[in-house]
């Protein structure tokens, strides 16, 4: 049996992998970054909503199962440049540093994940420009390392507040998709700086809250049990105030119906989802269809988000739009599946 | 028996009226209107809703409230677009009538909101179509919210204003444009005396803006006649109108009598002149 493909490593990858392996098929695992693991890792994610796991614990087991396995084939640092179909499967070449190789696999399991939204292109925010504008990916990593401090002076930050839907809900820049994990990772963010530094105040300004499903219980406790406050409105402009020592956040409270003006220490952006520049490429590749959107199509969205339609071909993760960590591992365990079926024939 | 059935029933006291209108526009405190009132809010409302530019202009709201975050007439009245679109959206004749009492003519038509606006809406759009309406059906409230600008409006007809580019002083307005955040150096004022800066830029720009060639007067003035400026403003101001198209016949004969003047001079100088047609 001819292996089968999984690019990309992140969490829906990884599983992908690790449940194929452990179905006894053969695996070449490719991601294009030289470590596993995908945005959680490259970021530094903290803990995980809504049991507040730390990432590790999650994707560190994953990790160390697909580095081992001797059914898996890791290939980091490496690109597919192209693909033909081949029998039932596909032929690829595979391009690294060490050069080129060919192989032929029987099914593969596109899992090329999303990219954080660049900040910088809501310019009205000042990402880029003043400092304590943080994006909440590097907020991740700040609350992971217990350094949560102002990046101009180094100094603790006395309010907080998270602006969400950066680069969501926007058709200004093109995106009027939710990315799904603003919310609670704002949430869950304002919790754990609560939790260890209760001087700091934490304000969250929204425009709906969608802990969808079991997550609101996150965003109750985090007002009952936290004191995170919330104030419904989008922020318009951030500026800066006091010669640069503090950030002003202007926007409108839409419950009072009035223009605000707040001073703040330090301003995090939830920065939203788009679709990964590997997912680009694997549509190209694989001539997958993407939506308006840019993501990986389904044949019936309707139905599962694995099925691609294409002969061997499966999807999993955020590859077919915004998803979270345990959705991921979920897709890919059933990507798995799908392709071990499609490959034993 | 259930412990329901013997709770008093909570009923609500709606009149006829307020119970057909949509849910979202219940207020309390509208004033009563008189029958040639409501007869007339109801014309507008039905005007308004089948106006192909409330198609256009109005696709839906998430209430973020970005638009007034940036709308200077938020800031100094009571007066929010996000308010004014949702009026638009979701709003029925009484609410409608009330927001063109006065509110609509708070706005500064400076299409702030539209820039900020991440739904697409055209907010600046939809007021300037509601005070379009407001103008067109000669509502006594628009007679006495604009009565004070007659001076200024008598002056936009007859004589017109322009505005230069060495009128705009970038250096009034650095917390503007693309680059507002582009270098350290230009944070070094901070926004409120950015913003003290405004009016007296203002000021500056009044003398020079109402230096406008008579015959641009005439051709702005032949416009508003065409385009039927003039009649919307009759509806609303008869005595206005017909002072302002006495102001303009005046200038009129008198641009006619110099351009007379002119072509007897340049017979006179070089023979007559046969592409010269007037």
């Amino acid at each position: 049996m001819n292996p089968v493909l999984v690019l990309g490593a992140g969490p829906a990858g990884l599983s992908a992998a690790s449940e194929l392996a452990g179905l006894g098929a053969p695996t070449l695992l490719v991601e294009k970054e030289t470590y596993l693991g995908g945005n959680p890792k490259r970021w530094h994610y903290s803990l995980l909503a809504p049991d507040l796991r730390p990432a590790e614990e999650i994707l560190g087991p994953l990790i160390e199962r697909v580095e081992h396995h001797p059914q898996i084939e890791l290939h980091v640092g490496s690109q597919v440049s192209s693909a033909e179909i081949a029998g039932n499967g596909y032929r690829i070449s595979l391009r690294s540093k060490e050069g080129v190789q060919t192989r032929e696999v029987a099914a593969v399991v596109l899992a090329t994940g999303f990219d954080h939204f660049d900040s910088r292109r809501k310019f009205e925010y000042g990402y880029g420009h003043f400092p304590d504008v943080v994006d909440f990916k590097e907020l991740e990593g700040m609350i992971h390392d217990d350094r949560v401090l102002r990046p101009s002076d180094g100094k603790a930050p006395g309010r907080i507040a998270w602006v969400l839907c950066v680069g969501s809900r926007d058709i200004q820049i093109g995106n009027p998709w939710c990315c799904r994990m603003g919310c609670v990772v704002s949430i869950k963010q304002a919790v754990e700086i609560r939790q260890k530094h209760p001087e700091i105040q934490a304000y969250i300004y929204y425009m709906d809250i969608r802990t969808y499903g079991l997550w609101e219980d996150l965003y109750w406790k985090s007002m009952q049990d936290y004191g995170v406050k919330f104030i419904r409105g989008r922020i318009g402009a951030i500026s800066m105030a006091e010669g640069g020592r503090r950030l002003i956040a202007t926007g409108e409270d839409t419950i009072l119906s009035r223009p605000t003006e707040v001073p703040f220490d330090m301003i995090v952006l939830a920065s939203g989802m788009e679709p990964g520049t590997g997912t680009k490429e694997a549509s190209d590749l694989f001539h997958v269809p993407v939506g308006p959107e840019g993501f990986l199509t389904p044949k019936l969205s309707d139905m599962n988000t694995i099925d691609s339609g294409l002969p061997g071909i499966f999807l999993a993760g955020a590859a077919t739009g915004p998803k979270a960590i345990p959705d991921a591992i979920t897709e890919g365990m059933g990507a798995a599946l799908r392709a071990f079926q499609y490959a034993r024939g | 028996m259930s412990v329901v059935a013997h709770l008093p029933r909570r009923t609500l006291s709606l009149t006829e009226e307020e119970a057909d209108s949509p849910p979202a526009m219940h207020l309390t405190g509208r004033q009563r209107m008189t029958d040639a009132d409501r007869s007339l809010s109801e014309e507008i409302y039905r005007e308004f809703r089948g106006d192909h530019r409330h198609h256009d202009f109005v696709l839906g709201c998430l209430n973020c409230g970005e638009c007034t975050t940036g709308c200077p007439a938020a800031r100094f009245y009571d007066f929010s677009p996000r308010e004014m679109l949702q009026i638009a959206q979701n709003g029925d004749a009484t609410t409608l009538w009330d927001a063109m009492q006065e509110k609509i003519w708070a706005c500064c038509q400076c299409y702030t909101c539209n820039m900020r606006c991440r739904f697409g809406n055209d907010i600046a759009g939809i007021i300037s179509v509601m005070r379009e309406l407001s103008v067109r059906h000669g509502i006594e409230a628009t007679r006495r919210t604009l009565a004070p600008f007659n001076r200024s409006l008598t002056l936009l007809m007859t004589v017109g204003t322009q505005v230069s580019s060495d009128m705009i002083q970038p250096d009034f307005f650095r917390d503007w444009g693309p680059f507002a955040t582009g270098s350290d150096k230009s944070w070094g004022v901070t926004p409120a005396i950015m913003r003290k800066a405004i009016p007296i830029d203002v000021l500056q720009t009044t003398t020079s803006s109402w230096e406008v060639s008579v015959q641009t007067s005439l051709e702005l003035f032949r416009i508003y006649e065409e385009t039927g400026v003039l009649d919307m403003l009759r509806g609303l101001d008869p005595d206005l109108t017909d002072m302002l198209i006495d102001i303009i016949e005046e200038r009129r004969e008198e641009f006619t009598e110099a351009r007379e003047r002119y072509r007897a001079d340049l017979d006179r100088m070089q023979g007559p002149v046969a592409t010269f047609s007037g």
